[in-house]
């Protein structure tokens, strides 16, 4: 059970608005699991659940088989960012790590290494208020690394950084889940989480849309298409549509064909004997298959 | 209790290291020696004016008198150890870190208590000196006396009563959490609360108002100063008994909170 996040039936209620709603999903370790979700689908709810912050109106949320309230000296076992603002203004950035080491008994010299880690080394003394949102960010991933958990949780890490800290972001999340650490790490950065993350959990209006591994959900996506060149495209389309495969022509030679792999294609071609100049996949990118998968429960629409 | 040892630890590094502490401990000694001072030379001037001879004016009574406004400044000190935390969103990452949360409004309680205790008395002994001072002055013929006996138990008792409201202000703040509505409840049930009951006139209202925190305090730390211009009508450990009622009150209502509400 060491470092899996497991929900069961997880439901949290504010007033009449559902914010989740029956999630069941376990978030392993070894791998980057991302949480998706258009805003207020309820991610950050979720972690707040998971972390014991909120209560939830029904279901449970354990983290490596016990509710977080048990875990004794519980930065040891997790560690998460929530928000980067959230530190007194006033307090520099080492003595807000100092008084969390404090409280869980981690040893001090911890607090500059994690310091180090995080490369604010010398904004340490800083009062956390004067901090830029980078920064801030830093510091809040300093504070989640500090009792060297196995589970960690990020909710928007990259917000505020700039491109040299998002690439030491990702590659932090990447070596921590290398490390085996369980990594649940939620963006709307579409571009940003399929560089990093192995395994997707999208919700919408607080419901599991889909749990399944990065590929997957990229496979699974109608924008993943097999383009065909061929100087017998008109035959070509014919076969694949008598097999049942949807085809659109794009050009003299051309063929975009969807809902088939791509090995399928090949062999319809050779069994009717036609010759193929040219045969590959082009991915649907994270960012368009997510757009297909919660078409339909944007919390907030733009209104077209 | 290791946990509760921890939380304790962390809670006191909280504490000083944010700059809040030390100008809210800056305003109630200035605030302390001044209005001691001020009060002791108006005592004095009183008690010559009536020709009294052989008038004796204790060093420590003005100081146990000047609580009445020293303890906002202190009562500023304790609310900020709560209410910070909500403004800032830091209540989220301490929470993570306390799960916990009796034993996180217990770590903040036992933290407070002791630095007011001290506050209490260090402030009060240096107004004690200062009053001393003053009213040692030819003008004064003498009058002020300081006997040990008298001022030791008058400096604990300013020590313990500034303890207990500053944990009856945390207890609040973690009910309220906010600022503004946090000081404004502590000052009505401080002052604004007893001072109306008082206006009314009626028996029962100004019985009510003298059973309040700050009255109460007044009476356990044995004033015979005080609005009504009379004794209290009870003993100094009636008014402790007030005191710790009002202040356990204070602490179980924002320990319900505290435990119910989403952070």
């Amino acid at each position: 059970m060491g470092g899996v996040i497991s929900l069961k039936s997880l439901s949290k209620r504010y007033g009449d608005r559902l914010a989740v709603d029956d999630l069941s999903l376990e978030v392993r370790p070894g791998t980057v699991t991302g949480f998706l979700g258009p805003n207020g689908a309820g991610k950050s709810t979720t972690m707040r659940l998971v972390l014991g912050l909120d209560r939830p109106t029904s279901g449970t949320a354990l983290v490596g088989g016990v509710p977080y309230a048990r875990l004794r000296d519980p930065l040891r076992t997790v560690g998460a960012l929530l928000d980067a603002r959230a530190a007194h203004p006033g307090r520099s950035g080492r003595a807000h790590l100092t008084a969390l080491a404090r409280s869980n008994g981690i040893a001090r010299r911890r607090v500059d290494e994690v310091l180090e880690t995080v490369g604010m080394a010398g904004a340490a003394r800083r009062r956390a208020g004067a901090l830029s949102l980078g920064m801030s960010q830093r510091l809040g991933i300093a504070a989640a690394l500090l009792g060297d958990p196995e589970v960690l949780m990020f909710d928007e890490p990259v917000n505020g950084l700039d491109p040299d800290g998002v690439r030491w972001v990702r590659g932090l999340m990447r070596s921590l889940a290398a490390e085996g650490r369980t990594v649940f790490v939620s963006s709307h950065l579409m571009s940003e989480m399929q560089l990093t993350a192995d395994h997707l959990v999208v919700i919408g209006k607080g419901r599991l849309i889909m749990d399944a591994p990065l590929a997957d959900v990229l496979a699974g996506s109608s924008l993943t298409a097999v383009l065909v060149r061929t100087p017998h495209a008109g035959d070509l389309a014919e076969r694949l549509r008598a097999a049942g495969i949807a085809v659109r022509r794009l050009g003299e030679n051309e063929l975009e064909a969807t809902g088939a792999p791509i090995e399928r294609i090949g062999d319809l071609a050779h069994e009717a004997g036609i010759r193929l100049h040219g045969l590959r996949t082009r991915e649907a990118s994270l960012e368009q298959a997510y757009q297909e998968l919660t078409s339909g429960s944007v919390e907030y629409g733009a209104g077209v | 209790m290791r946990t509760l040892r921890q939380t304790i630890g962390s809670e006191w590094a909280k504490l000083w290291s944010v700059r809040s502490t030390w100008w809210c401990l800056a305003c109630a000694s200035a605030l302390m020696v001044l209005t001691a001072v001020t009060l002791g030379g108006a005592t004095a001037t009183e008690a010559l004016r009536d020709g009294g001879t052989g008038v004796r004016v204790v060093a420590s009574e003005p100081v146990v008198s000047a609580t009445t406004f020293v303890q906002f400044a202190l009562v500023a000190l304790a609310m900020l150890t709560i209410t910070s935390e909500y403004a800032s969103g830091g209540i989220r990452v301490t929470l993570q870190a306390t799960p916990r949360r009796g034993i996180l409004l217990a770590a903040k309680a036992l933290v407070v208590a002791p630095v007011m205790v001290a506050a209490g008395v260090l402030t009060g002994a240096v107004a004690t000196a200062a009053v001393y001072a003053l009213l040692s002055l030819d003008v004064f013929g003498g009058l002020v006396v300081a006997p040990a006996g008298q001022v030791v138990p008058d400096l604990l008792g300013v020590g313990v009563f500034f303890a207990l409201v500053s944990v009856l202000t945390l207890g609040v703040g973690t009910a309220v959490r906010s600022a503004a509505g946090t000081l404004t409840v502590v000052f009505m049930l401080l002052l604004g609360l007893p001072l109306m009951l008082l206006m009314t006139g009626s028996q029962a209202a100004v019985a009510a108002a003298l059973r309040m925190p700050a009255f109460a305090g007044l009476a356990f730390m044995g004033s015979t100063d005080n609005v009504t211009a009379g004794p209290m009508p009870y003993s100094a450990g009636e008014g402790l008994v007030w005191l710790l009622a009002w202040t356990a009150t204070a602490v179980v209502a924002g320990h319900a909170v505290l435990r119910r509400r989403d952070a």
